[in-house]
């Protein structure tokens, strides 16, 4: 027996695993778009006609970040803590899949899906909705944000599950994150700066917070001080670190 | 020598769960078969060669981990997995190009089996799932920790005629954990007995069963006309049901039958049995040690 490397075997073990959790194709598909629809459906009957396409798109905007969100940080955490809970992970180690492979696996199939994700969301709101184009520039800094904010979710996911070991407390926290971050970072229809200092000062910390509320104003070019918004994804990142180091101490194996 | 132990001990927080004070090896080809009470430390050693928790001493061996193979007690995957995806991922193969995984899943007549979910499998087909998979690896050493735990008696009766069949002719080593006898009288050849965490003995089937049991033993239900009929007789410890009496010689044997059938009584005799040699074992391991106290 051979220890075995992250391969496209591996990734489609993933990519059915994903596909058997049908949570993921609902908060991550199905959800944002129904919260896009209604949102903008609520919102822009009292606005200009010439304002709708800029709502619509503010919309768009901050309701994407549901995507990365639900699959990633939802959908890693139920179906990672789950495996955790069963000994999955040890069961693959000791058939000599090593955990930097099965990581690898599960990151590659988590972008396959979020990429999915991402791209049925745009397209269907493209379709339905009156909206701006964005300038090539702040459309491809939009994905990099979103990919390099699932990438720090799914360490988080990633890292929560293999300290906590169990579906329940895993999933529970998760939850409470996620829909934290819906009503700080403006996904509940509440915007950043409506908010009471104190949770104003919280929702700094969190990039979604930054990405729904100003990539609206440079959506067709622009400049835009990314600064609070780096600071604010080197805190989660830091989060996400310690999180991983001490999953990682904690499932340590003695012996190589 | 395929692997060595020297004075191994693990502990879980205060309790030292395994205390390993006397040499222990494994030789290639051996047939191992680890036996004692819950919590005597049957897992733990296994967890502790594979370097799945912390220990203190030394375990030498020159096989890499990926050259042991093993069967856990607890098997399990991702639920909604189909079964093939699983087995095809976790090989790194496909059944299709696999020649000797195609004759392992006819051998345990897993086929139809192959396009259910893993959730839908049952107690036996799972493990059959993972036995599949820990063959196919063929391991110098490999582990069946309580292989048929949980398994019905024809389940468990089957499971076991295959893999000793399966064996015959291989020169892997094994190491059987089991709380199964008859299971160990199949397929081991020598016993590593374990009590609270301690090597209570270890040698050859035949070795240990000589040593606690004599010669041979002829094994009667524990009846109040039984009792009477043997009083004069030497007895060894047996599981309360049962009375167990001890052979040294030919002479000695023969006197014993003859009473035996004289009085109509059903006996087993046995010059291998390793559940009495097991009691009587952990009987004179206790004495020496004072009782049930153990070091901790």
């Amino acid at each position: 027996m051979k220890t075995k490397k992250c391969n496209a075997r591996l990734i489609v073990y993933e990519l059915v695993n994903l596909a058997g959790n049908p949570f993921i194709a609902f908060f991550g598909c199905i959800f944002p778009i129904l919260m896009l629809l209604i949102m903008s459906n609520a919102i822009t009957g009292d606005v200009p006609e010439s304002m709708v396409p800029k709502v619509n798109t503010a919309i768009f905007i901050t309701m994407s970040l549901i995507v990365s969100m639900a699959v990633v940080l939802l959908g890693h955490s139920a179906n990672y803590s789950q495996e955790m809970e069963k000994e999955i992970p040890v069961r693959l180690n000791l058939f000599g899949i090593p955990q930097r492979s099965i990581m690898l696996a599960k990151g590659i199939a988590q972008a396959v899906v979020l990429t999915l994700g991402l791209f049925f969301y745009t397209a269907i709101a493209y379709l339905t909705l009156d909206m701006e184009v964005p300038a090539v520039s702040t459309a491809l800094c939009l994905l990099l944000c979103h990919y390099i904010l699932a990438a720090i979710f799914f360490g988080i996911a990633h890292g929560l599950s293999g300290i906590l070991k169990k579906f329940g407390p895993t999933y529970a926290i998760t939850m409470v994150f996620y829909f934290g971050a819906m009503i700080l970072c403006g996904m509940m229809g509440v915007q950043t700066n409506e908010l009471p200092k104190a949770l104003q000062y919280v929702a700094g910390l969190l990039p979604m917070s930054y990405i729904g509320s100003d990539f609206i104003d440079f959506w067709q070019g622009g400049s835009y001080n990314f600064g609070p918004m780096i600071q604010s994804y080197l805190f989660l990142g830091a989060v996400c670190g310690i999180l991983l180091l001490a999953a990682g101490y904690k499932n340590r194996r003695v012996a190589k | 020598m395929l692997l060595s132990i020297d004075n191994l001990q693990v502990r879980y927080g205060k309790q030292v769960a395994l205390h390993i004070d006397r040499p222990f090896v494994i030789e290639e080809g051996e047939r191992i078969g680890i036996i004692g009470s819950n919590g005597a430390g049957k897992t733990t050693l296994v967890k502790s060669i594979l370097g799945l928790t912390d220990y203190k001493g030394s375990i030498h061996t020159e096989l890499k981990r990926e050259q042991m193979a093993v069967h856990m007690q607890q098997n399990e995957y991702v639920n909604t997995m189909p079964v093939k995806v699983i087995m095809e991922t976790i090989l790194d193969t496909s059944i299709k190009n696999n020649k000797a995984l195609q004759e392992l899943i006819s051998y345990f007549e897993f086929e139809k089996c192959l396009y259910k979910r893993f959730s839908h499998l049952s107690g036996g087909q799972k493990q059959r799932l993972t036995i599949i998979m820990v063959m196919l690896q063929n391991a110098p050493l490999t582990f069946y920790d309580e292989v048929t735990s949980g398994l019905d008696f024809e389940t468990r009766q089957r499971l076991m005629e295959k893999l000793v069949n399966w064996y015959k002719d291989k020169e892997n080593s094994l190491c059987i954990v089991s709380h199964y006898y008859e299971e160990l009288e199949m397929m081991a050849d020598k016993i590593l007995l374990l009590e609270q965490g301690h090597i209570v003995d270890f040698g050859s089937k035949e070795e240990l069963f000589r040593k606690y049991c004599g010669r041979s033993i002829f094994i009667i239900d524990n009846t109040e006309k039984n009792r009477a009929l043997v009083s004069g007789i030497e007895k060894l410890e047996a599981p309360e049901h049962l009375l167990a009496l001890p052979s040294g010689d030919v002479e000695s044997e023969h006197r014993i039958a003859g009473l035996l059938v004289d009085a109509d009584v059903n006996f087993k005799r046995s010059s291998s049995d390793i559940e009495i040699m097991s009691t009587n074992a952990k009987k004179i391991f206790k004495g020496q040690r004072g009782g049930a106290e153990y070091e901790n």
